[in-house]
């Protein structure tokens, strides 16, 4: 069984990228499985998507523990502890990077099993697509290719997937298109041998009762939110433009994170730190003052944790 | 002390009363209307100083009431049947806020078909909500029950709401002797409610109840919940004699009747105790040597006290006034599985599935359980669910369906 992980923000499309790779390993002739696992999050947020596929039936479900193959979507998410990427990742691990930057320079601050491989996959969709988000079926083409599937399943699976979305022919087209570049740009990989590591018996915990104080669903440290920084969660961010800003405090009503202040000036200023780049307050701006720039690797957002 | 006549509803609104409850939800529902009647007339001449507020439904009523609870108010609510089914989701909702309310039941049959008596479906399908229950036999006990209710409820071991359940009729329109513990010695027994995990301030904010992801979190306060409810029978037997001290009435986990020599048992719970005790002494008068054991708490489940009180025994009968279709006896399951591991468990247990929706349980259908139960325990083979419904009763069943079905037509 080959058992593939996928790790993206929310919006980004490694649920859409999981399926077709579970499409497209079931057209092929496999026994798969896709499943996607989230919280209540919006659009930013870590989500992760899991796809495994093999000759015999599979009798694992839920989170993959220790993949195979690992497909990052948004490379800021490797600097972010909580959105646990290289958890049970091996040194026999195939890791797959959404980034402009190579491996080599990923490894200067990470600690990274022996196969990398990194193509500026947003790069690709913001050129063919247009659009900075859906990189689902570009993912989804990687992912088939390093995992040796023949693209016409891949390029079958696309379709179905894209479809069921709704997306019109063009779009459709375009993603096709994509896709197969990227589908071209990468090589198979050498999977691990899965071997299976023995574990013994868990150790149990054996409960104690705790006073209400600590065993109730409660949290008594207000203000605590700021501890998370949700900065990485952004690809855009908005910027302003301070001479067309007629200080209408409406980015600052419409902001839903609160993370948009007003100044003396009555200028919004961003907390950078905490601002997911939803991109409502470009929307609500009606003078344009407030611009979304594209976030770069190594920029503001992938320093935030 | 003074005693007189009142109805288990009136008791029940005397508990809440002398608990000196400080916020009453209310949503009518028969059979249990007349508590909250009796508490908002109360309230309104200022006998009782609580806030009352009448609610659009249920669910409303179990919201406000558990969100009264967590900013440290002490509040009393009481419900029915499907009254209980509506407010459900937010009783999993108070026990894991471990905001520790009292809730009165007034049990009363499921729809559909919808009817106004008794049986005990509608409290037992919240057996797994986190709420303790008690389940009382007399109005006297539905009094106390509710004083006794508040101090293991608060307790710090505990934290967890209690449901006090009553039948619907038998109970909560009966009327009977009842009295009234002096206010004073109450306020002795039960001391003002101060949580320390709870009470909302302008100053302190904190949120309750928050969202946890990924199941660790989540069992570990479920945990709590379980570990909390268990605590309650160590504290429910200090609370029961600190009652007794002071009230000079004993309430246990459970409760024997006429046990001692018993070789056959009967279980039952609720009013329905009652008639089953005289069974049991009809039947002591023939000659047979019967007993009835009546499950007063049925969360926590008294597991150690009923294996206690049953081992030994020739056949045991559990009677229960409700059916998980399907299934049979809910709580024939229960004590079936505390007994599995007790190596003097009885050479037969039966299931018996009689008084739905008020169904009279007369005295020729005890007599059939206990003939049931001792051939049982003399073959040691157990038997059931026996469905309790006599061939009397399937005459006049088979007059209403003519009458339903048209076959029955008025002379002109």
């Amino acid at each position: 069984m080959v058992a593939v992980r996928f790790h993206g923000r929310g919006g980004q499309g490694a649920k859409t990228a999981s399926r077709i790779l579970g499409t497209a390993a079931f057209v092929s002739g496999y026994v798969a499985q896709d499943s996607p696992i989230y919280g209540a999050e919006r659009r930013g947020a870590p989500v992760a998507a899991f796809t495994r596929f093999g000759r015999d039936p599979i009798r694992e479900r839920g989170a993959i523990a220790h993949p195979d193959v690992l497909v990052v979507a948004d490379a800021s998410l490797l600097d972010d502890a909580a959105a646990h990427v290289l958890d049970g990742v091996t040194g026999q691990t195939v890791l797959f990077v959404n980034s402009s930057l190579s491996a080599d320079r990923l490894r200067t601050h990470l600690t990274l099993p022996e196969h990398v491989t990194t193509r500026d996959v947003t790069g690709v969709a913001l050129q063919q697509l247009g659009a900075r988000e859906a990189i689902s079926a570009l993912l989804g083409a990687v992912a088939a290719r390093v995992v040796g599937l023949e693209w016409e399943p891949v390029r079958s699976a696309i379709d179905r997937e894209l479809r069921d979305l709704g997306l019109a022919e063009p779009v459709l087209e375009r993603n096709l298109t994509a896709a197969r570049l990227c589908y071209d740009s990468v090589e198979p990989a050498r999977l691990p041998q899965g071997a299976v590591q023995a574990v013994g018996a868990a150790s149990l915990h054996h409960p104690a009762y705790e006073p209400p104080t600590k065993g109730t669903a409660r949290i008594a440290a207000a203000g605590n939110s700021v501890l998370r920084e949700t900065g990485g969660w952004r690809t855009f961010r908005p910027v302003l433009v301070a001479d067309r800003c007629n200080g209408c405090w409406l980015c600052f009503a419409y902001c839903p994170d609160g993370v948009i202040s007003m100044n003396r000036e009555d200028r919004p200023v961003v907390d950078y730190a905490h601002c997911k780049g939803c991109q409502i307050c470009v929307h609500e701006c009606p003078t344009h003052a407030l611009i979304a720039e594209r976030e770069q690797e190594g920029g503001v957002a992938w320093t935030a944790k | 002390m003074d005693s007189q006549m009142m109805t288990g509803n009136l008791a029940a609104a005397w508990g809440a009363r002398l608990a000196d409850v400080d916020y009453i939800p209310a949503f009518p529902i028969t059979p249990q209307t007349e508590i909250v009647e009796t508490l908002a007339t109360w309230c309104e001449r200022g006998e009782l100083a609580a806030r009352f507020v009448s609610m659009d439904s249920e669910h409303s009523m179990m919201t406000a009431a558990g969100a009264a609870e967590v900013t440290g108010a002490r509040v009393f609510t009481a419900t029915s049947s499907q009254g209980l089914l509506h407010a459900f989701e937010v009783l999993y909702s108070i026990s894991g806020w471990r905001a520790p309310l009292v809730l009165v039941n007034v049990s009363r049959a499921l729809a559909a078909p919808i009817t106004l008596e008794s049986d005990h479906n509608d409290v037992l399908a919240a057996r797994d909500a986190g709420f303790l229950q008690i389940h009382a036999e007399t109005c006297q006990e539905v009094l106390d029950s509710i004083l006794m209710a508040y101090r293991i409820a608060e307790d710090e071991r505990v934290m967890l709401p209690v449901i006090v359940n009553l039948d619907g009729f038998t109970l909560s329109f009966t009327r009977e002797p009842v009295t009234v513990p002096d206010p004073d010695s109450v306020r002795r027994f039960l001391p003002p409610f101060r949580p320390f995990h709870l009470g909302f301030t302008a100053s302190s904010p904190h949120a309750l109840g928050v969202a946890v992801i990924g199941g660790t979190t989540y069992a570990y306060f479920r945990h709590q919940v379980h570990l909390a409810s268990r605590n309650a029978l160590e504290v429910h037997r200090e609370t029961a004699e600190s009652f007794h001290a002071l009230f000079g009435r004993r309430y246990d986990l459970v409760e024997g009747y006429r046990l001692d020599d018993a070789e056959d048992v009967l279980v039952m719970t609720n009013a329905g105790a009652s008639t089953g005790k005289a069974a049991v002494d009809a039947a002591r008068a023939r000659g047979k040597r019967v007993g009835l054991l009546r499950l007063r708490v049925i969360r926590p489940w008294p597991a150690d006290a009923i294996r206690q009180a049953l081992r030994g025994r020739r056949a045991v009968a559990v009677l229960d006034q409700n059916l998980a279709p399907g299934q049979g006896g809910i709580l024939y399951q229960e004590v079936a599985a505390c007994l599995y591991h007790e190596t003097a468990r009885p050479r037969a247990l039966c299931s018996f599935v009689g008084g739905l929706g008020g169904q009279q349980l007369s005295d020729g259908a005890f007599q059939a359980v206990f003939e049931q139960t001792a051939e049982a325990g003399i073959s040691g083979t157990g038997r059931g669910p026996v469905l309790l419904y006599s061939a009397e009763e399937h005459r006049e069943m088979t007059q209403l369906q003519m009458v339903a079905a048209g076959s029955v037509r008025r002379e002109m």
